[in-house]
């Protein structure tokens, strides 16, 4: 290129496939990119992503541990209210198919903990787990059939290979190896819960996460 | 120990015997370390007499079983690293109890000159002083195990949450006990005495800190790992929560944040955008990227289609537009027939055919349609009419012709 260009100009061009993730509506998070996570550790350059999207009225946003980036609307018009609510009621609908889904998998596969970004999931061995399990296996038919997995199959197999599709294509799962049966949970579960958390305290539901309380009841 | 005395060759005599009695019965204690008692099946009752002389195993009352003393417990669960029985012992006051008592027994064996004594009182104190520290490493090993596991000898993260809050407690009360450790004291308590103060205050000294130093860094390592537990027990009772009260209220609906004067941000996602590219042509540079691109485009190969492959599309043409299409035919062949019957010779004009029936088809679809009609004739037939386009140019400087309109008649028989 000519000589002329600005340090910043330069910078970008290094920024390109990630600008174009974000653009494309994506959640970048240190298991998604992590080379690009830890460039978006710098406050420098995330002012400098923000400048270059101003035209596109577009800034980058994260949630507040900020383990998760994505892109929000600069100014917010009609139109963009108009988008943001449509999406805020798909976001909705998927909440009760997702949470049941994480409490599925913490159950099944008797961990300690909802998935946090960077667990390793495996189909098989949720299948395995649920073959001899006549209640899980009712649960996961319940949940691949809802309309947000939207399995079509009667087959335990083809119920959860469904449910991981979809949860990939909602970025909340990663496929490392294409051909390899093997996920990765993604920041997107985190700003999943930390939606989730958000409701609860705007619409202040009687949900706890405290631990003191729990056990008093118990 | 050259002059051993009596007692203490006994001693020996007994220990060695005893010690010995551990691994002769190893697997039935080890048994007994694991379930609730040790199983009499393979003893002979001289063993047991000897294992409950020895104390390596108690009779808790008459009618029960018998098991492990506490101390052998302590031994296997130390000697093991196994965290879940381990017991950290950070009773200092009573060490120091004990080294003042040795200090003054020793102080007294050197005013008498007794220096037998005095060397026996010395590797007591010795001993002592290597107990405390050894009890000191022993707990923070246990603590460091347990930390290094993640606490993995529980599985609940609920026991795991316990199993942290109860290292802590250790850790705050081996604190405790180093606090005890008054080196003043000390100080004064060796006097001028060069073994007893490189043993009391120097060595001593530079063990203490090394073991403030270790406990300090479990403490602050247990209360972060306690606070990962305590995040990850929120996030479950979080989605455990919210899971429930949304099965509870099905309808239930929050406000729309989007629609606030401040929107939060957890709900402000822009809409994708996706930076298409196209092939552009206005780059001289490009084009030989551009031609090589489409020289490497992969031939389209149109396999032959036979009848019935394409019958699918015929079938489903509109029964409507079929019908529509079979009477503008029936039309034109009456048309047709109309020149064949008339007297006249003179060419039919199609135009005023279709206004003198009022047939209703739009113009052009009914001058298309008997020009068809000719060209679809049998080559034979063809020749029995004559078709007489009514042309004219589209415009002055276009030299396109446009068919205002067509007439028909029969050709003169040769």
């Amino acid at each position: 290129m000519n000589d002329t260009e600005s340090p910043l100009d330069q910078n970008m061009l290094l920024h390109g496939p990630l600008l174009e993730r974000l653009l494309a509506g994506e959640f970048v998070c240190a298991v998604s990119d992590e080379s690009a996570f830890q460039r978006l550790q710098d406050e420098a350059l995330r002012d400098a992503l923000d400048t270059y999207l101003r035209p596109l009225n577009r800034r980058l946003a994260s949630n507040a541990e900020q383990s998760v980036y994505f892109l929000a609307w600069r100014q917010l018009d009609d139109s963009a209210r108009e988008q943001l609510s449509r999406q805020l009621g798909d976001a909705l609908n998927s909440l009760l198919p997702l949470l049941e889904w994480l409490q599925l998998v913490q159950e099944a596969l008797g961990r300690d903990s909802v998935l946090t970004p960077g667990d390793v999931l495996k189909p098989g061995e949720l299948q395995a787990k649920s073959e001899d399990n006549p209640s899980l296996r009712e649960r996961i038919e319940r949940l691949a059939t809802d309309s947000f997995f939207g399995s079509q199959s009667d087959q335990l197999d083809a119920q959860i290979k469904q449910v991981f599709k979809r949860l990939k294509e909602h970025g909340y799962l990663l496929q490392p190896h294409g051909e390899r049966q093997v996920y990765l949970a993604t920041g997107k579960v985190d700003y999943l819960l930390d939606l989730v958390r958000f409701i609860r305290d705007e619409e202040r539901l009687p949900v706890t996460e405290e631990s003191d309380a729990q056990e008093t009841l118990l | 120990m050259s002059q051993a005395t009596p007692l203490e060759s006994r001693l020996v005599t007994t220990g060695v015997e005893r010690l010995a009695l551990l691994g002769r019965h190893a697997e039935a204690l080890m048994q007994g370390y694991t379930q609730e008692e040790v199983p009499l099946a393979g003893l002979s009752a001289t063993a047991l007499r000897r294992l409950l002389a020895a104390r390596i195993v108690w009779r808790p009352d008459e009618q029960g079983g018998v098991k492990l003393t506490p101390k052998v417990r302590e031994l296997i669960a130390e000697m093991t690293a196994d965290e879940a029985r381990r017991h950290v012992n950070a009773d200092v006051a009573e060490a120091l109890e004990r080294l003042r008592s040795l200090v003054a027994s020793y102080r007294e064996s050197s005013a008498r000159g007794d220096y037998w004594q005095q060397e026996q009182q010395l590797l007591r104190l010795r001993q002592s002083v290597d107990d405390m520290n050894g009890r000191f490493f022993d707990a923070i090993d246990s603590l460091w195990q347990r930390l290094n596991s993640d606490f993995g000898f529980v599985s609940k993260l609920s026991d795991k949450v316990r199993e942290n809050g109860r290292a802590q407690k250790q850790v705050v009360r081996l604190l405790d006990g180093l606090e005890l450790i008054d080196f003043d004291e000390l100080i004064q308590l060796v006097g001028r005495d060069g073994t007893l103060r490189k043993l009391l205050v120097s060595q001593l000294q530079q063990q203490v800190s090394q073991h403030y130093t270790s406990l300090r860094e479990v403490q602050q390592r247990l209360i972060e790992l306690m606070a990962r537990f305590r995040k990850m027990q929120a996030r479950s009772r979080l989605v455990a929560g919210m899971e429930a009260f949304l099965r509870e209220h099905p309808g239930f609906t929050p406000g729309n944040y989007a629609q606030r004067s401040d929107v939060p941000i957890l709900c402000n996602r822009a809409a994708p955008l996706v930076a298409a590219g196209s092939v552009a042509l206005d780059r001289s540079q490009d084009l030989p990227t551009l031609s090589a691109l489409v020289s490497q485009l992969p031939t389209p190969s149109r396999p032959a289609q036979v009848a019935s492959a394409a019958a699918p599309a015929q079938q489903s043409e509109d029964a409507a537009v079929a019908a529509r299409q079979q009477a503008l035919k029936e039309d034109v062949e009456g048309f047709y027939l109309a020149v064949v019957d008339r007297d006249e010779p003179a060419p039919h004009s199609a135009l005023d055919y279709l206004a003198e029936r009022a047939l209703g088809w739009p113009d052009e679809i009914w001058l298309f349609q008997v020009i068809a009609e000719y060209q679809g004739l049998p080559r034979s037939e063809q020749q029995a009419f004559r078709l007489l386009p009514e042309e004219e140019k589209a415009a002055d400087y276009n030299d396109v012709r446009l068919i205002r309109d067509v007439a028909l008649q029969l050709a003169v028989a040769p």
